[in-house]
């Protein structure tokens, strides 16, 4: 008994001390010439193809780091010292903008990057837009009848859809940007109005889109406003969900569509690989794996759309990146007065 | 020179020079763990002085937020003792049926991360979750019955998943006190409900308030599930200003005032200590005679059995049926056996590092007493409070800043959990020192037994069974980690929850299930085997 004892002691210290280091993974490799550090805000759904397809043809080693987007972009802020990653993929704009302001992207302009329309790329080119997604009303079929569906975001202020619907709070930056793009075309007077509307009619702010894709599907609510792949994820699952891309009438507002962006990281390791990796986003292939990965619309007019709706029959409002980032911080204090959850 | 002080208390064993490596050890131990937390703390109060305001936000809303977050981890705690302690005293102390196999489960709901949990909770109690469809097809009512989210689920889902910190400093506490006190207060005519409310109470009271500390602590800092279930706290509002606003200035702040709350609280948790003592272990580590519970055998059995349907049993079936097949398992377990280890092998060093560590602390803190040894575990303590995204991105710029070498390696994220979980090891193993009575070692010594023979045969036995729970701890903790690994971690080098996090964000739930159960049975293993061998009596 004593022996055994003595030797499952001797085991379990082993075990404890030897475990970590005999089961130590093996380290990523230091920054060399063939290793690109992705840092992605996209889903890894979608980004991750499109690495594995680059690092076959190109021989270089991608290793991905996947987050929120905000959190990213904090990290490569805090990291300014010494970066680490090399290439940064945003779900917006907004952030690559700030970035921007802040010197820590660095600018890349090629053939591919031309390819894509102004309002979807940095003036200066610090960034580019690599996909889209469009705003969309996303309701429930068993709640609301098709041809009831609200046509215009304006409408969702009105009375009849009081305590039906749900959007999710800036968290979520395209939900941000959608706000502040009404800021912009409509003036901060008229979105206020709006805003305080649709609080007026209970209009919930939730955590993010998955929460208002879902909760529509599920019938918790009639109404949602959320990006168009979520359209296609919730029919995917097999949810009674119907989408309208609103305010496409003659005269109509539009509907924004964001790009997800990619950028090179300034004083990244290997920047030649990172330039590459745009590169090969943009080209047919890598546009044919990351748009046919998550329903998302290629911006590249030229570009199969597949499954989803060509860029260039949503009519969206004209207003350049630059001047959605300005109005971000107005918009997201006139949003947080009305209610401290956006 | 604490340690200097007892030895010439003894008299006999001078031994000038393991005595000064004994004390230039401890210096160097204590330098180290200041190292470690301080930089991030000053860090933030720096940034915190600096901002000098507090950005978008009010006092009155920074009141409001201060009160929420309060009462928030308050209720959690009661709730969480009002889950443990009946558990733990029926576990050990009684004839309950069944009990081996609640002693064990009882801690599976620390494996279950909170954020976890609130999905699951979300998925069985949300406003279109199984029970309130089942409910409204009964009744054929379309009204709402009941709703997980805000406040009250916040309290709910916390306290189910932070009580086993109670329950095992408890039952640990529990096992190793003598039970011939309570035997002879029974003997004397008390009744059991007297022995227990005037003698075994009062005796746990260290490791109740250490565990409850640790549940208040946890509740405190916790964001993902009281985001998940849309409670405004601190966390979340740190968040908000961090990943909307990029006001790094305000959610210093924040994260300030939730600093100075936390140091408050454990101020007073040490006036609470400190107006007793408790030295009641006399060296028998004998098994109490299990009470018997005669025809309340099985309501016992009934309560503890609903403490677990709440705690493991609905998370876990609502997790099982997310998965849907088996084959779930095994293609998760072949296309991300690197990322369980990943796991496994960081958090297993960071508990090792931590038992070690701990140990040596809550003894030379023991020795140091006073403001000293105060002050050293009250650091640390605070960095427990630290939320995680707040730690993670103060240490990527102060590591990858002065320790470039040091940032982007895997040893980051072992620090990043030792700043955050080192104070469980340090509380329970201070907590079970507390109880020894300082007469046995000094008879130790005055038998001329060396300070490290005191240690093996006199201390290390009687604080075994804590080490194996504050190793179990903080494996548990570390396993789960997710809000500060999402940050450090080097690229290509995901771990179990980061792996949870994404799918869950791509909408990829089966895997996430799949995940989220691997990740608790792997984060349950090692208290499993623990307990399997305690029960056989082999450790």
């Amino acid at each position: 008994m004593q022996k055994l004892q003595a030797l499952i002691y001797a085991s379990l210290i082993a075990a404890a001390l030897l475990g970590p280091t005999v089961a130590w993974p093996p380290l990523p490799a230091e920054a060399a010439s063939d290793r690109l550090v992705i840092y992605s805000g996209r889903k890894e759904k979608a980004i991750k193809p499109v690495a594995d397809a680059f690092a076959k043809q190109t021989g270089i080693t991608v290793d991905l780091k996947t987050g929120k987007t905000s959190g990213l972009a904090n990290e490569i802020r805090m990291e300014k010292a010494h970066p680490r990653g090399d290439l940064f993929i945003s779900t917006e704009s907004g952030i690559m903008e700030m970035l921007v302001k802040e010197g820590l992207l660095e600018p890349y302009q090629s053939a591919a990057t031309k390819a894509v329309p102004d309002d979807f790329k940095s003036a200066t080119g610090a960034w580019t837009g690599i996909s889209g997604r469009a705003r969309v009303i996303l309701y429930n079929k068993n709640l609301v009848p098709e041809k009831d569906a609200p046509r215009s975001v304006l409408e969702l202020a009105d009375p009849k859809w009081k305590g039906k619907l749900a959007i999710a709070g800036t968290r979520e930056r395209t939900s941000l940007a959608w706000a502040t793009t009404l800021v912009a075309v409509k003036g901060e007077a008229f979105t206020k109005e709006y805003m305080a509307r649709l609080e007026a009619n209970g209009l919930k702010v939730l955590t993010d889109n998955t929460e208002v894709w879902q909760g529509v599907g599920r019938g918790e609510f009639a109404i949602g406003l959320t990006n168009s792949p979520n359209y296609y994820l919730a029919k995917k699952m097999g949810l009674p969900v119907g989408v309208i891309y609103p305010d496409q009438e003659a005269g109509g507002l539009g509907t924004p569509i964001n790009p997800n962006a990619a950028a090179v990281i300034k004083g990244a390791g290997t920047p030649e690989a990172a330039r590459k990796f745009i590169d090969f986003l943009l080209s047919p292939e890598g546009q044919r794996i990351l748009v046919g990965q998550d329903y998302e619309i290629p911006l590249i007019p030229e570009a199969d759309p597949g499954e989803v709706l060509p860029v260039k029959s949503i009519k969206r409002p004209a207003v350049g990146a630059q001047r959605l980032a300005e109005l971000e911080e107005p918009t997201l204090k006139l949003l947080t007065a009305i209610n401290p959850n956006w | 020179m604490a340690q200097a002080g007892s030895i010439a208390l003894a008299g006999r064993t001078p031994e000038p020079a393991s005595g000064r490596l004994a004390q230039a050890g401890t210096v160097a131990l204590l330098a180290g763990v200041g190292l470690l937390i301080l930089p991030p703390l000053l860090y933030l109060a720096s940034s915190a002085v600096q901002a000098g305001t507090l950005g978008a936000l009010s006092i009155g809303s920074l009141a409001g937020l201060a009160l929420t977050t309060l009462a928030l981890a308050g209720l959690a705690t009661v709730w969480a003792m009002a889950l443990a302690l009946p558990l733990a005293w029926l576990v050990v102390r009684t004839d309950m049926p069944f009990r081996n196999a609640c002693r064990w489960l009882a801690v599976i709901p620390l494996a279950i991360p909170s954020y976890i949990g609130a999905m699951a909770y979300i998925t069985f109690l949300g406003p279109v979750g199984s029970v309130n469809t089942w409910l409204s097809s009964l009744t054929g009512s379309h009204q709402q019955w009941l709703n997980i989210y805000g406040f009250w689920g916040g309290v709910f889902v916390l306290g189910l998943f932070t009580y086993p910190y109670i329950f095992l400093l408890v039952s640990a506490a529990l096992e190793a006190t003598n039970p011939s006190v309570e035997e002879t207060a029974r003997s004397l005519g008390e009744s059991p409900l007297g022995v227990l409310r005037r003698v075994t109470l009062p005796m746990l009271r260290p490791s109740i308030l250490a565990g409850g500390l640790l549940a208040f602590l946890y509740a405190l800092s916790d964001f993902g599930s009281l985001s998940l279930l849309r409670v405004q706290v601190f966390t979340t509002a740190i968040y908000h200003q961090l990943n909307t606003r990029f006001d790094q200035a305000a959610a210093a702040m924040l994260s300030f005032v939730l600093v100075l709350i936390t140091l408050a609280v454990l101020l007073s948790q040490r006036a609470l200590m400190s107006r007793r003592s408790y030295v009641t272990i006399t060296g028998t580590a004998r098994v109490a005679r299990p009470l018997p519970l005669g025809r309340w055998r099985w309501p016992a059995a009934a309560l503890a059995g609903g403490i677990l349907s709440l705690s493991v049993f609905i998370p876990v079936g609502v997790l099982l049926a997310q998965t849907g097949s088996l084959e779930q398992f095994t293609d998760v377990l072949r296309e991300q056996w690197a990322f369980i280890r990943n796991s496994l092998a960081l958090a297993g060093a960071a508990a090792t590092l931590a038992m070690i560590i701990g140990f040596l602390i809550a003894f030379s803190a023991k020795r140091a007493k006073g403001p000293v040894g105060a002050a050293i575990s009250g650091t640390i303590q605070i960095g427990y409070a630290i939320p995680g995204t707040v730690l993670g991105l103060s240490l990527i710029l102060l590591y990858n800043t002065y320790l470039p070498w040091l940032y982007g390696t895997v040893g980051t994220l072992v620090l990043a959990y030792l700043i955050r979980f080192l104070t469980q090891s340090v509380q329970g193993i201070d907590a079970a020192l507390a109880g020894i009575n300082p007469h046995l070692e000094e008879a130790a010594r005055s038998l001329a037994a060396s300070p490290a023979t005191v240690l093996r045969r006199i201390l290390a036995p009687l604080v075994r069974p804590t080490l194996f729970a504050v190793w179990t701890l903080v494996f548990i903790s570390a396993m789960k980690e997710l809000d500060a690994t999402l940050l450090l971690r080097p690229a290509g080098f995901d771990t179990l929850p980061v792996r949870v996090y994404i799918h869950t964000v791509e909408a990829e739930y089966a895997k996430a299930g799949a995940l989220a159960l691997l990740l608790i049975a792997f984060t349950a293993l090692p208290w499993l085997v623990v307990t399997r061998l305690r029960g056989k009596k082999l450790v």
